[in-house]
């Protein structure tokens, strides 16, 4: 036996991030500098971060082009290199950057615990990061308690607020519990074929037939089940309102968005990669778990009077709606769907973290009445940023609905789309409220100082919405490249 | 040439958008200028507009091509008087906008913003397309209702949305389908309207897509019992928004069903006739009957909308070469009429406040000029022969009586029924003595009013008197229409209901 080669690059972004966490730490023990100064930490470590990840793209497209899968395969089989790996990665680096951006006044609030809260928001991001590289369930399930667990702590960092603790508390007993039931399912579905890793669970049910399938398919529902939780898919959504809500407006943007493209990854890649032989068990429910979501979802949020509330109910929603993605079988409209919605979600809680502060006071939708008055821009930015949530055209949201939408009609799923279709009217009915407090009530506060951090996130966030929106081509080629191996 | 008509206006709402909010005396005649520049293309497009079957200027450009969309335009006589109507009613209803004062620039540029749209939803020909500039219109129009309305603006906006967003759910789910089918048909997918005729699809499942389609554009025409979103749309919306809102949006409903349920699904529009046709004559009817009792006066215009479309949806579906042609000038006499009634209540409205009928009398004494404006534009909207709605429903009836005899006799009573409301309310308001204190003091129309409601007089007047101007150019498109129909289905149009009928063989298409 030879020692395995090791490659470096497949986790070089992983190791960068630990890294910047652990010089944030330590540089704050030993100098205690001005917060802008870890700020520019932070700053270099996600963009170096950024950097590897596009080297990796370059070079796994190489090793694709001449046919060398076998380079993709990194530490005997723990992580894979593949295009789907890299781009769910580079996606959580960009929302991490935003989220990062928005959150600035948050973590400068902060004060001397401002180091905690930014070395938790890199573990974060390298934890999800390494669970959207996994192969190994194992390893996936580790990276994903990982950036669970930063993410636990970051939601009660608002240590003033009972709200906070309450968010936390609440965030950490349900999110452990589900993380038990996703362990639980890979046990399971060890115990079934001897195969822990997704490749392996793929090749493992080509070669054989299972006659008895009980034990795999309770396997397989226990992970949905978990990974569920962590993208808020009703009904294991009833977290997420209150985490939302009591959680520190700065960074909950970055939270949601982040967990939801790495629970979305993973839950494609292994449905769509390790078990695409028992299609016609798991979908139906992945279906069910849809509809629930999308009608749950839209209903609550029509009738929160909160906006951090409104947003996690859409959340429900936006999760049914790429459920629907996952349905049809295709990873490139998930991917594109999720993305497009992770940036979104962060130029959303931007915007609220101005308006409302960006601790975890409440945020009525009574405080944005007249906000085209007070900020113009604030509101211009959310209103296209809703509308690209709800979906209509020349916004991005509208091609990633149509991608997920075509994707399940395409794969027999004509009734889902129906329903998909008309509770995205729904949606339009919460979203253009908001604009209607924005627009058509008046207010005669005063204005409303941005400061620059949030102006380049939301020219970031507004810029990607109707690019993608017009020229779809510049993200959908990407994802479309983005396949899982 | 397409492709800048739908250009100029966006890029003219982004030059208004750069005025500074402190020049507010310029924002207006530089919106009405930068409206003129996309009439002037629609009147060349017009004049050099052959009149053959077919889509013209077609402009086709790859735009995401591994799902088949494409940025395809064109115009053929079905969409040409929809774009000319479009380019026409823009800068008026700028110009009758004076009386914005607050937030004129926003207007402004979500008026420029509607216009592109609406270019864009009549030349598309590709129903990705067609999609988005069809949903993109709501938003504009959402915005200048909610803003700039009435008192219940809030309430009528959001009606007003989510009943069209939710007709255009299912046609966005239609498209898809049918996307689908053409993608497992002939293994590629394309979203064009060319191509997407091509599918072969059994008479179940056409029956569902037509229905799916029908739904979206009859919420939009609004077909009875899906109009009720109109009076509130109306009543609120200001006067610029009602102009464009009856003159151009609801024409999407009526273009929409020609354009893509009889070329697309033939079979089972030739199955809907009937019911369609019976919905059609309930609204004329109904529309009207409601008409006359209105105690507004921006109501009752919005409620003939909902008769006098009625007579464009019978037109559509009676599938006879007469019935067409006169749906399609219908759509454009009902935006002239109806645009200049809704300009000239407007106009009533700023000057005196209210809109209750009751609270007028004796106009004519006070203001001549604008009573015969009034009178005229009535006059139009009956139908009185010399005048174009009479060319449009004399048509369509006519066209009717081919193939469903009892909906068009039926129909025609409408015709009657709209010289009761119309008349009578300008009895109520222009006649008599003007008794009170604070209508004698209305000043009649300026110079500048007159000028907005002149080119609409004068284009009514010629579509009266010479409808052949137009309906040269129509008849080819709506004829291959109509043989696409006849020869997906093998219905026949009864006699004499083509024109191969009427004229000498060979006379007509050449």
């Amino acid at each position: 036996m030879t020692t395995p080669e090791i490659s470096w690059l497949a986790i070089a972004p992983e190791l960068v991030l630990a890294l910047g966490a652990a010089v944030v730490l330590l540089v704050e023990v030993q100098w205690k500098p001005a917060i802008r100064v870890l700020g520019w930490v932070v700053a270099v470590t996600l963009f170096v971060a950024l950097g590897l990840t596009v080297w990796q793209w370059v070079s796994a497209s190489d090793s694709l082009a001449s046919g060398d899968v076998s380079a993709l395969r990194a530490f005997s089989d723990m992580i894979l290199m593949d295009g789907f790996a890299i781009f769910g990665r580079a996606a959580l680096l960009v929302v991490t950057i935003l989220g990062v951006a928005a959150g600035w006044q948050f973590f400068r609030g902060l004060g001397r615990r401002g180091a905690e809260a930014l070395a938790l928001v890199l573990l974060a991001a390298a934890g999800f990061s390494i669970m959207v590289a996994s192969n190994n369930l194992i390893m996936l399930f580790l990276g994903l308690e990982v950036g669970s667990i930063s993410f636990y702590v970051l939601a009660g960092f608002s240590r003033e607020s009972s709200k906070s603790d309450e968010a936390a508390i609440k965030y950490f007993l349900m999110g452990s519990f589900a993380s038990a039931i996703f362990v639980y399912g890979v046990a399971l579905a060890y115990a079934g074929t001897r195969q822990l890793t997704i490749l392996g669970l793929g090749e493992y049910f080509d070669d054989f037939v299972v006659s008895s399938p009980a034990v795999i398919l309770i396997g397989i529902g226990l992970m949905v089940v978990g990974l569920g939780f962590k993208v808020s898919a009703a009904p294991f959504h009833s977290w997420a309102p209150d985490v939302y809500q009591g959680a520190p407006s700065g960074v909950v943007g970055f939270m949601a968005a982040v967990a939801k493209i790495a629970g979305f990854a993973a839950l494609a890649r292994i449905l769509i990669t390790a078990f695409p032989s028992f299609d016609n068990s798991f979908l139906p429910v992945i279906a069910g778990i849809a509809i629930i979501s999308m009608l749950l979802g839209s209903t609550l949020a029509l009738v929160q009077g909160d906006i951090r509330r409104m947003l996690a109910y859409s959340g429900v929603a936006h999760a049914g709606f790429i459920m629907t993605g996952v349905v049809g079988g295709s990873t490139s409209g998930v991917l594109f769907y999720v993305v497009v919605y992770a940036v979104q979600l962060v130029g959303a809680f931007a915007v609220v973290a101005v308006v409302s502060g960006p601790s975890s006071s409440g945020s009525e939708l009574s405080s944005y009445r007249g906000l085209s008055r007070r900020s113009p821009l604030l509101s211009g930015s959310l209103t296209v940023l809703l509308l690209g949530m709800a979906g209509l055209p020349v916004t991005a949201g509208f091609v990633a609905k149509f991608a997920v939408f075509s994707d399940a009609w395409a794969n027999g799923y004509q009734w889902l789309v129906v329903i998909a279709v008309l509770t995205s009217v729904m949606a339009l009915a919460f979203y253009v409220r908001i604009i209607v407090i924005m627009y058509m009530e008046d207010d005669d506060s005063e204005k409303i100082a941005v400061p620059n951090t949030v102006k380049w996130v939301l020219g970031a966030a507004v810029a990607a919405t109707i690019i993608w929106g017009v020229l779809p081509a510049s993200l959908l080629d990407l994802a479309a490249d983005a396949f899982p191996l | 040439m397409l492709t800048a008509l739908v250009l100029v206006p966006v890029v003219g709402a982004l030059v208004v958008a750069l005025v500074p909010n402190n020049r507010k005396e310029v924002h207006l005649p530089l919106g009405i200028a930068l409206a003129a520049m996309p009439l002037a293309m629609a009147g060349y497009l017009f004049w050099v507009f052959a009149p053959e079957p077919g889509f013209q200027f077609a402009v086709d450009v790859p735009w995401y091509e591994p799902w088949g969309l494409s940025w395809s335009l064109g115009i053929d006589g079905i969409s040409m008087p929809m774009v000319v109507l479009t380019a026409v009613l823009v800068p008026i209803a700028l110009g009758a906008s004076g009386s914005i004062s607050v937030r004129t620039k926003e207007f402004i540029v979500y008026t420029l913003l509607l216009e592109a749209g609406m270019f864009g939803a009549f030349m598309a020909r590709d129903l990705f397309l067609f999609f988005v500039f069809f949903e993109v219109i709501l938003v504009p129009m959402y915005f200048i209702i909610g803003i700039w309305g009435g008192e219940r603006r809030i309430y009528a906006s959001m009606k007003f949305f989510i009943y069209t967003a939710f007709g255009s759910a299912l046609l966005l789910a239609a498209i898809i389908g049918l996307a689908a089918m053409h993608t497992s048909e002939f293994g590629t997918t394309s979203f064009a309207l060319a191509d997407l005729t091509n599918v072969s699809m059994s008479g179940g499942t056409e029956k569902w897509f037509f229905a799916a389609f029908a739904l979206a554009f009859a919420i939009k025409v609004p077909l009875f019992p899906l109009h009720t979103w109109l009076p509130d749309a109306h009543v609120e919306a200001p006067t610029a928004g009602s102009i464009l809102l009856a003159g151009v949006l609801l024409k999407l409903g009526t273009y929409g069903l020609m354009r893509f349920n009889l070329s697309l699904f033939p079979q089972a529009s030739v199955d809907a006739v009937e019911v369609l046709g019976i919905l059609a004559v309930i609204g004329i009817i109904y529309g009207a009957v409601v008409a006359i009792v209105q105690p507004d006066l921006k109501k009752l215009v919005a409620y003939t909308s909902v008769s006098h479309l009625g007579f464009i949806v019978l037109g559509t579906f009676a599938l006879t070469s007469g019935s067409l042609q006169g749906a399609v000038i219908q759509n454009v006499n009902h935006g002239l009429t109806t645009g200049a009634l809704f300009l000239l209540v407007g106009l009533l409205y700023d000057r005196r406040h209210t809109k209750k009928i009751s609270d007028f009398g004796g106009l004519q004494k006070v203001t001549p000029i604008f009573a015969g404006f009034f009178l005229f534009m009535i006059f139009a909207s009956i139908g009185l022969p010399g005048l174009n709605g009479f060319v449009g429903e004399f048509l369509i009836l006519i066209g009717s009586y081919a193939t469903v005899p009892v909906l068009a006799i039926v129909a025609a009573f409408g015709v009657l029924l709209a010289a009761v409301y119309f008349l009578w309310a300008y009895e109520r308001v222009f006649t008599g003595e003007p008794d009170r204190e604070e209508n004698r003091a209305i000043k009649d129309l300026s110079i500048k009013e007159i000028g907005l409601l002149a080119p609409l007089a004068i284009l009514v007047l010629i579509l009266g008197l010479y409808p052949n101007v137009l309906l040269d150019k129509i008849a080819p498109s709506t004829e291959a229409t109509l043989d696409h129909v006849e020869a997906a289905t093998g219905y026949v149009t009864p006699a004499p209901g083509r024109l191969s009928d009427v004229f000498v063989v060979g006379e007509a298409g050449e």
